[in-house]
């Protein structure tokens, strides 16, 4: 029991929920504004990985700085995908008639591409680098600092985004066109505008956290679609679109997997998480926080 | 009989006749990849039976695959080989079953989402019983020639396409269309919902688990990550993209196109081949989201009008 309480476990926890919080924040601003299922996230965040690796191996830049031109990259690529792909899906009548499961095929579409080319540029093989790995004590716990440094920086954008959802106009449109598409539109929020917003700021956000993930673990060119699984678990446990639920996904699923591997064994990490995954949806399919659709 | 359908049961004859007696004058290469047509034919056509029906696109294909390919592998040289072949099919459809029933609950992208998680937690349930029974893979010694294997995977294929052509026809077929276009209202007018989805799902889970059975006898090796692998299940509903995903030509189709395509590619250039499949993912889904065989089928209707 010991190794459960030790501060070590919950800084782990922390940091995964950090990760994992900003990860589903991107996933639902896109699913809730357009209903799109972006499976294509984990990829963005390997891409974003990417650019931070190299930033440090050959141009000495650390993560810190480089993560920002990361998540403008991302952005870029996310503004990109709207304007040539999704603005004519949304338009669309007879795809958006299907639109859930025609934008999943879309996405996978764009992952598989994503992750060929990161192949074809960089060879498959993982990467990883090492980072501000000095040890340090917290709590009595020795950590790296790397990873507090992740949970800062994670937990900081997830405030921002909090803040700004809860507080600034843009934000507030965002959250109405979430809630009612229609009457948002015709209360004057501009949504063609927001769409392309809200593609940049959700791919932003996978860049930030892929930046961060390459901090600490190896990055790959497949090694995105595990994130991918994670954050939909995440915002499927808070409820589609619903971004404060998200938030609370994200703990409960990083609590879940680090104590349940903690008290059981590495191998059955997946079957922990899916289990809960599939008990959760099977039980409550709104999701923790959702209300149930009329 | 209208001049469409005349043509194409001739063409279906002709090709039937063809793969028949293909054994005995296509070379080892050549067989290989016809047994890939006809696996990657039969897993689609009873995806379409299902999810191209019914709308609920199922990504648990894999599951059933991998069921049946772990069910041969561990019955292997303890029971006749038909009688395994029958049980891996009835064990995927018995988890069809048991799934099915709750997760038919749950619509559009929870139900997309779900299936992915379910193949994800059988997957690595059968790898946490590898791995506590301490066998890190399975290897099936003295497996029946590829020529057997043909037939067994083109009888599969044919079963499972005259599936597709009758379900689409049937009473049952246009339940799950009137599911497809509205649940509620279907609901409303007495169509059986759960029934038939439950039904249609069981019925699309059998041929895929008996697909793996088969092809895990093929590769003559069991192993977990690579045979419940989602990369299936993606293949399986982009095949059926590319086609079209309404009737029963569309399948053989689509999985003719991605097999030559992957012959021109895959051995060459993959990376080139996959980002080519993603690009065509997007385009059909964009721009012909009837597949090829709708667009064939407009563009006959179109002419004679």
């Amino acid at each position: 029991m010991d190794t459960l309480l030790s501060p070590q476990l919950l800084i782990a926890a922390l940091v995964l929920a950090a990760i994992y919080a900003l990860i589903a924040l991107g996933l639902n601003l896109i699913y809730g504004t357009m209903r799109l299922l972006n499976v294509a996230h984990g990829e963005i965040m390997m891409l974003a990985g990417y650019v931070s690796y190299w930033a440090f191996v050959r141009l000495g830049i650390g993560p810190l700085v480089s993560m920002i031109a990361a998540m403008l990259i991302a952005a870029i690529l996310g503004a990109l995908c709207y304007l040539t792909i999704f603005r004519a899906v949304v338009r669309n009548r007879q795809l958006a008639a299907r639109l859930e499961s025609n934008s999943l095929l879309i996405f996978f579409g764009i992952s598989i591409i994503v992750q060929n080319i990161l192949s074809i540029a960089f060879s498959a093989d993982p990467r990883s680098y090492s980072y501000l790995d000095a040890i340090i004590p917290v709590f009595g716990a020795r950590v790296e600092l790397n990873r507090l440094v992740v949970l800062a920086i994670g937990a900081l954008a997830t405030a921002a985004c909090v803040i700004f959802f809860r507080y600034s106009r843009l934000g507030l449109a965002i959250r109405a066109l979430i809630q009612q598409r229609d009457a948002a539109s015709l209360i004057g929020i501009d949504a063609e505008k927001i769409n392309l917003l809200v593609f940049s700021l959700g791919f932003a956000m996978a860049g930030l956290a892929g930046s961060l993930i390459g901090m600490t673990s190896a990055i790959s060119p497949f090694g995105g679609f595990p994130y991918t699984i994670s954050a939909f678990i995440v915002i499927i446990l808070g409820g589609l679109g619903n971004l404060a639920g998200g938030l609370l996904g994200a703990a409960v699923l990083a609590f879940v997997e680090i104590y349940g591997v903690a008290a059981t064994s590495s191998a059955y990490r997946s079957i922990l998480v899916y289990g809960l995954f599939i008990v959760i949806l099977l039980i409550r399919p709104q999701g923790l926080l959702g209300r149930r659709a009329a | 009989m209208s001049k469409k359908t005349l043509i194409e049961t001739i063409l279906a004859v002709v090709g039937v006749v063809f793969l028949a007696f293909a054994p005995w004058f296509v070379g080892a290469y050549w067989l290989g990849v016809l047994l890939q047509l006809m696996s990657w034919i039969a897993l689609t056509q009873s995806w379409v039976a299902f999810s191209g029906l019914s709308g609920y696109v199922s990504l648990a294909q894999a599951v059933f695959y991998g069921l049946g390919a772990y069910v041969m592998a561990v019955l292997w040289q303890q029971a006749p080989i038909w009688q395994v072949l029958l049980l891996a099919g009835v064990a995927a459809t018995i988890l069809a079953v048991v799934i099915g029933y709750p997760a038919l609950r749950v619509r559009g992208p929870y139900f997309v989402i779900l299936t992915l998680g379910l193949s994800e937690f059988v997957k690595y349930i059968v790898v946490a019983i590898e791995a506590a029974t301490e066998s890190s893979g399975r290897l099936l010694l003295g497996t029946p020639d590829p020529e057997i294997l043909y037939y067994l995977l083109f009888g599969l294929a044919v079963i499972a396409s005259l599936l597709t052509f009758w379900l689409s026809r049937s009473r049952w077929g246009v339940g799950l269309r009137a599911i497809r276009e509205d649940e509620t209202a279907a609901a409303t007018l007495g169509v059986p919902v759960a029934f038939l989805k439950t039904g249609a799902f069981a019925l699309s889970a059998f041929i895929p688990g008996v697909v793996g059975a088969i092809w895990v006898m093929r590769t003559t090796y069991f192993e977990p990550l690579e045979l419940f692998s989602p990369a299936l299940s993606f293949s399986v509903v982009t095949i059926a993209i590319v086609g079209g995903s309404d009737q029963a030509p569309g399948p053989i189709l689509g999985a003719t196109f991605i097999v030559i395509l992957s012959e021109l590619l895959w051995a060459r250039v993959p990376q080139l081949y996959l980002i080519l499949l993603g690009l065509l993912l997007i385009s059909f889904v964009l721009f012909l989201p009837r597949g090829i065989y709708g667009q064939i089928s407009a563009l006959q209707s179109g002419k004679r009008s």
